[in-house]
This record gives structure tokens, C-alpha cells and sequence, in this order.
């Protein structure tokens, strides 16, 4: 029996592909808008995830998210410092300082300053130059997408790509000279501005002119110290506001929920890709099953019962789902590796297959359901009609 | 008998695979960068943190010079211990020195004019004796005997002129040896010279400049000068034990022992390099001594102190 319902699957190559491409069309929009959106959203905190050594970053009470820069002032420092529980605070500056370029224009960067002494907080990747070396003078370190793009120079010969930042070129930062000693590797933040790191003294001469400079306290703490527990005497000692790595994430990634239009609009085209992948497949799987109506009226004629037919159906459905959605998150995945070393953004968690998958589903049960009705009230006599 | 098509179906297993790997290769944790040095951290339970900054015990003394003028020589160079009362540099001298010869043949002459005064007195003396060892009166007039005796009482008198001359020479002539002497300025104490500011040939001013002329301190016992915010002043007690790390190597550790607490709030600046700092926040500054052979330390270095200190838990008031 499962033999025919397959052979009767195939037998209509048309139909059988038309199935399958609005299944598989289905699960790619269902896969590769969420991971699109994933990206997207991660990007926004990705400066936390990729400074993974501090335990717990304290900042300014009414932060609302990472690029919410409210500075402190310097002493801060040490009050957290002295706080029990707490193995080293390092100060952490973060700001936006235009870098004019050898060509004179001008480019905002996102300037990362390091504690001077143990340089925490420097990129996840080195791919030139060392950490270290931002002891030399006037020295700091670019990423590579950074130095690629938006800080090369423009090539001599009009239309061709820019020519990347190296090590040993230098910028100017807020009209002072930075050399360049190291090129980093990290993940790309929302607003995708060039990374670069130098020390917290440095960048406090490169920044203009603020009475409070400190953007944020990087925090460890002391083996066995519950993180929670320490960031409310934090809080309560301090009247600064701490967050664990993964609280900040959220607040972050909550502000970008929250006050961006960015879920609505994926979420939109997550739900579009859903009806029209649904409709597609559930008519033609109803229009097959409608053709093949002869055929199970044959089957019904010679005694098949309703339970072989519904089987018979349901193998149909799931062959066909299977396929469609193994081919949708195959070129999901091939989507994104096409675009690794692009500017999209792109990130495909397990959670997304289950998403996907569960989506397919349903528009397999549904597609499956109406033709199911339709048999089920089949007269085995319409074989001998017309 | 159709066919059976395999082709979808293996390329979905496909598909799924290389989703599959997709998900497990993109998602590793991003790797995390590591300290290049450790950072130091406090070995007690509650402790107030504060940045320390080395300074010579007898504090940084900026040497001025009494008179202003041209430098000469300079006796010293950076990094010179020097002792109490030796010469660091000289002022030029030559005017001095020539007023000094002025003043030295003045007392000559002075001492010159005594001995005439000197003479013309033994020659009254001894006129108004001849005069006085005639017996017979009527031999000399009176008149001629009171203007002998008269002579000798003016000579006596320019002898003691000519005694006081001498003394105005002579105090004259000390009051210039003084000003040669002001011209070399000497090691108030014995220390280390730290830094030299000017050099033979350049013009040194008198009074207080925007740089010292010279820095004297004491390094055979050097204090570290640590910030404590004034927020965590009340927890801070001088008899608790306090220690210090090295700024980039937290191997060198060191135990530090209170001098003394300056009990002057001050303001604490923010250093950016700015011609006018700005106020951060005030600062009490306490002192603390350590043995300076267990640490290879520079003064004006930065460390990081830790104080022991009640819990910020214990809220406790004032003794009432």
C-alpha cells in the first residue's frame, strides 16, 4: 500500500515538484528570516558576548542598553573595587570619536579603551600584531572589518575596492595621532562601526572633553561568589547598576525588542512566508489528492479501509514535508554560508530547525487534513461515474 | 511502472545535513581574550581599593636659588646623592667677585689710614710731652701748650675714625662675601637629586617657577600616597593592615605600614592631560611606608593598595 501511495506521489511530476517547492519555499522563508533576525538581534549585543573574562559589567544607574554610554566618574572604580566578593574592577571606556582618514574624510569609530596595566577587554581575535602591543605609544588596534571597509584608503584607480588599514598606518583620532600596531578579529555590532581598542588613558585623551569619561566597570568575581548576590550589594553599595553578562545581553537585546521595529517587521515577513507557504502546499497537496480522487475511489471500491487510506495520505504528507523542509534549511544554510564574509547578518541556533520544522509540520497536518475530509467522504462509486 | 525518484530525496538529506553542520559550526562560543597581566586582587574579605603613587619620604624638594642669574657650573647630575651642605650649582659670581676686590681695597686703605693716624698721634704725643717737660713756664706760652695738648686729643680721635673705617670696611667686605656665598646654592638635606632643570649657561630665577630648578628627595625611604574616595572615608582605620601590588606584574607584592594620614580633604583631579584639570571627586590621602629593597619601584609610580575595612553591610553609625 505505501508503495502505491509513494508511486502515486511521483507518478505526477509536476505536482510532486509544485508540492515540494512551496514546502521547501516555506521552510527557507521560516528559516532564513528568523536567522536573519537572530543575527540581527545578537548583533546588538555582541560587544558583551565578545568580552567573555569580566563576570559582571557595572554601569550608571539608568543605562537602558550597550551603547547607552552614561560615564561615571574615576573614583567609582575604586568604591567598586572595594567591595567584598569582588576578585579585580578594571575601567572600560567606550565612545563614539570620529577618525579623520588620510583622505580627509571623517569616520566615526567606536573606541574601546583597556585598562592600561592588564589590558582586559581587548578583542576575542588578534589576527596581526599583539594585545601587548598597545603599550607602545599612541598605538591602537583596528578590526578587520573596520579596516577592510570603512577605514581603507581609496584606491588610486577609480571603481576599485579600498585599500585596508595595515599595521604601521596611522589615523587621526579627535586630532591626535594614533598609530596602528594590530588588526583584531571581532564579531560585527549592530550599527557596524569600525572597532578600535587602545588603552583607557589613551582613549581619554582621544575623547573630547567630558567632566566623567568612565563608561563602564568590568567585574570578576571571587571563586565561589554568587553572581546575583553580588551584584545587588553592588547595586545597594554603590547606587550604580551591575549586570551579570547574561543580564546585560537581555537588557540590551529587551531595549531592541522593545523600542525598534525590527521583531514586528521580521515577524511579519516570518508570518507571511508561513500563510504563503501553507497555502501553496495545502492547495496543490488538495489538488493531487483531488486528481488521484479516482484512484482512491478504486482502493475504496476493492475494501481498503479508512485507516489504510489515512495512513496512505499521512506518508504522502510527511515524505513530501520532509523533503521540502530538508531542502528549505539546506539552502538556509547555504545562504548563509555564501554570505559569511558579507554584511549580513546571520546566525542559525538549533532552536531555529525545531521553528522551522515545526512550521513545515503544520502545514503538512493541515494540507493532509482537507484531503483526508475529502476521502474519507469518498463514495467508492464515483470510480464508475462519468 | 513509474520510476522511483530519488533525487529530492537525497538532496533534502543533504540539505539537512549541511544545515545540521551549519548550526553546530556557527554557533561555538566566541573565544575570550585574556589578561595580558593579571590583575591584582585583594587578599581580604572587605577592603577599601585605592591607586597609590610612590613619593620619596621627605616629598619631592624643588630646590630655588636666593639670587637670580646666569648658571655657571652645576655640581650634580640626575640620580646623584647628595649630602647636607654640599654645592648642587653656582651662580655666576664675577660681578660679586668684583665688588669683593673693590671692598678689599677699601679695608687696605682704611688700615692705611690708620697707621698715618697712628703716626700723626705719636707726633702730637710726643710734641705735647716736650712741651710738657719744660719746667720753667715762662719758657712757652700757654697758648703753644694747650694747642700741643689739643693735638693730641685730635689725633687720639682720628685714630679711633680710622678703627671704626676699618670696621665699616671689614663689614663691608663680609656683607659681599655673603652675597658670593648666596651664589651657590647648597643640598638642604641629604637625598637623591630626582631632576635637573637647568644647565650651565641658562638663566636661573629667583623666587618660584613653573618647574623646579632642581628636585631633591630622600629615597632611602619612600611613602606611597594612596586616594581613598572620600565615600569610603569612614571606613577607612588607620590600624589596619594594608598592601600594595605592582601595576603590571601582581608578583610584586608588598606590605605596607601606615606613616601618618594627611587630614586635609583635597580634591582629586582627573588627569586627562588638559591644561586646566577638573575636579573629580575629593580624596583623603593617606601615607604608607614599605621596605623599598622588596620592590624594584620607581618614584611617581602607580600601584594598586588594598586597606582592610569593615563591610559595607555593617552601616554602623557614629558613637552616640
Amino acid at each position: 500500500m505505501n508503495y502505491i501511495a509513494i508511486k502515486m506521489l511521483m507518478g505526477d511530476k509536476g505536482k510532486y515538484i509544485g508540492i515540494i517547492m512551496g514546502l521547501t519555499f516555506a521552510s527557507l522563508i521560516m528559516t532564513q528570516q528568523p536567522a536573519t533576525f537572530v543575527g540581527l538581534m545578537s548583533r546588538s549585543y555582541s560587544f558583551i558576548s565578545d568580552l567573555g573574562l569580566p563576570d559582571i559589567w557595572v554601569m550608571d544607574a539608568k543605562v537602558q542598553f550597550v551603547d547607552d554610554i552614561k560615564p561615571l566618574q574615576d573614583t567609582e572604580l575604586y568604591r567598586v573595587r572595594g567591595i567584598s566578593g569582588v576578585e579585580w574592577a578594571m575601567p572600560l571606556y567606550k565612545g563614539l570619536i570620529k577618525a579623520r582618514l588620510t583622505d580627509g574624510t571623517f569616520q566615526t569609530c567606536n573606541v574601546i579603551g583597556l585598562d592600561d596595566a592588564t589590558l582586559i577587554g581587548g578583542p576575542p581575535t588578534m589576527l596581526e600584531g599583539k594585545l601587548e602591543d598597545l603599550r607602545r605609544s599612541d598605538s591602537v588596534i583596528v578590526d578587520i572589518d573596520g579596516a577592510t571597509e570603512k577605514l581603507g584608503k581609496p584606491s588610486p584607480i577609480a571603481g576599485e575596492k579600498t585599500i585596508p588599514l595595515k599595521v604601521g598606518d596611522n589615523l587621526e583620532l579627535n586630532d591626535r595621532r594614533a598609530i596602528v600596531v594590530g588588526i583584531a578579529k571581532s564579531t560585527r555590532t549592530f550599527q557596524s562601526q569600525p572597532v578600535v581598542y587602545t588603552t583607557y588613558s589613551r582613549a581619554k585623551n582621544y575623547a573630547p572633553k567630558e567632566r566623567k569619561l568612565l563608561s563602564f566597570i568590568l567585574l570578576k568575581a571571587k571563586p565561589g561568589q554568587d553572581l546575583h548576590e553580588l551584584t545587588l550589594r553592588i547595586k545597594q553599595n554603590t547606587g550604580l547598576a551591575a549586570y551579570t553578562q547574561d543580564e546585560f545581553k537581555e537588557l540590551t537585546y529587551q531595549y531592541f525588542m522593545h523600542n525598534t521595529g525590527i521583531p514586528i517587521n521580521f515577524g511579519i515577513s516570518i508570518a507571511l512566508g508561513f500563510i504563503v507557504g501553507a497555502a501553496i502546499a495545502g492547495q496543490t497537496f488538495y489538488n493531487f489528492t483531488l486528481d488521484n480522487i479516482r484512484q482512491f475511489g478504486v482502493l475504496k471500491a476493492m475494501g481498503t479501509s479508512n485507516l489504510t487510506l489515512l495512513r496512505m495520505i499521512l506518508l504522502q504528507a510527511i515524505l513530501v514535508g520532509s523533503i521540502g523542509y530538508g531542502l528549505g534549511v539546506g539552502l538556509t544554510a547555504l545562504f548563509g554560508y555564501a554570505t559569511r564574509h558579507t554584511i549580513l547578518a546571520f546566525k542559525f541556533p538549533w532552536q531555529l530547525l525545531v521553528f522551522s520544522g515545526a512550521g513545515v509540520s503544520i502545514i503538512c497536518i493541515f494540507a493532509a487534513l482537507i484531503s483526508i475530509f475529502k476521502v474519507f467522504r469518498l463514495e467508492p462509486a464515483i470510480v464508475f461515474k462519468g | 511502472m513509474i520510476k522511483f525518484n530519488y533525487k529530492l530525496p537525497v538532496l533534502a538529506i543533504i540539505g539537512l545535513g549541511f544545515a545540521v553542520f551549519t548550526v553546530i559550526n556557527s554557533n561555538k562560543p566566541t573565544p575570550i581574550s585574556i589578561a595580558v597581566t593579571d590583575p591584582a586582587s585583594a587578599p581580604y574579605k572587605s577592603f577599601i581599593a585605592g591607586s597609590g603613587i610612590v613619593e620619596a619620604q621627605s616629598r619631592n624638594i624643588e630646590i630655588g636659588t636666593p639670587l637670580p642669574g646666569i648658571v655657571k657650573t652645576l655640581n650634580v647630575k640626575v640620580g646623584d646623592k647628595v649630602k647636607a651642605g654640599s654645592a648642587l650649582f653656582s651662580i655666576d659670581d664675577r660681578d660679586a667677585r668684583a665688588t669683593l676686590a673693590i671692598k678689599q681695597a677699601d679695608l687696605t686703605k682704611a688700615r692705611a689710614d690708620l697707621s698715618i693716624a697712628k703716626a700723626t698721634s705719636d707726633d702730637a704725643r710726643t710734641l705735647n710731652n716736650l712741651a710738657e717737660a719744660v719746667t720753667d713756664r715762662r719758657a712757652i706760652s700757654s697758648e703753644e701748650l694747650l694747642r700741643r695738648h689739643n693735638t693730641v686729643s685730635i689725633a687720639r680721635a682720628r685714630v679711633e675714625s680710622a678703627n671704626a673705617f676699618i670696621q665699616q670696611a671689614e663689614a663691608n667686605l663680609a656683607d659681599t662675601q655673603t652675597t658670593l656665598n648666596r651664589l651657590t646654592v647648597l643640598a638642604p638635606v641629604a637625598g637623591d637629586v630626582l631632576q635637573v632643570n637647568i644647565r650651565p649657561g641658562e638663566y636661573a630665577q629667583a623666587g618660584s617657577a613653573n618647574s623646579a630648578l632642581l628636585v631633591l628627595g630622600n629615597l632611602d625611604q619612600v611613602h606611597v600616597r594612596v586616594d581613598i574616595d572620600e565615600n569610603d572615608a569612614w571606613r577607612f582605620d588607620k590600624n589596619s593592615k594594608a598592601v600594595a601590588f605592582l601595576r603590571g606584574n601582581r608578583s610584586f607584592e608588598v606590605n605596607l605600614e601606615l606613616a601618618y594620614v594627611e587630614p586635609y580633604v583635597v580634591p582629586k583631579k582627573s588627569l586627562t592631560g588638559d591644561s586646566n584639570e577638573r575636579v573629580d571627586t575629593r580624596v583623603l590621602q593617606a601615607l604608607y611606608r614599605f621596605d623599598r629593597k622588596q620592590l624594584p619601584i620607581f618614584v611617581g609610580q602607580q600601584m594598586d593598595v588594598f586597606i582592610e575595612a569593615q563591610d559595607y553591610a555593617v552601616q554602623k553609625g557614629p558613637a552616640s
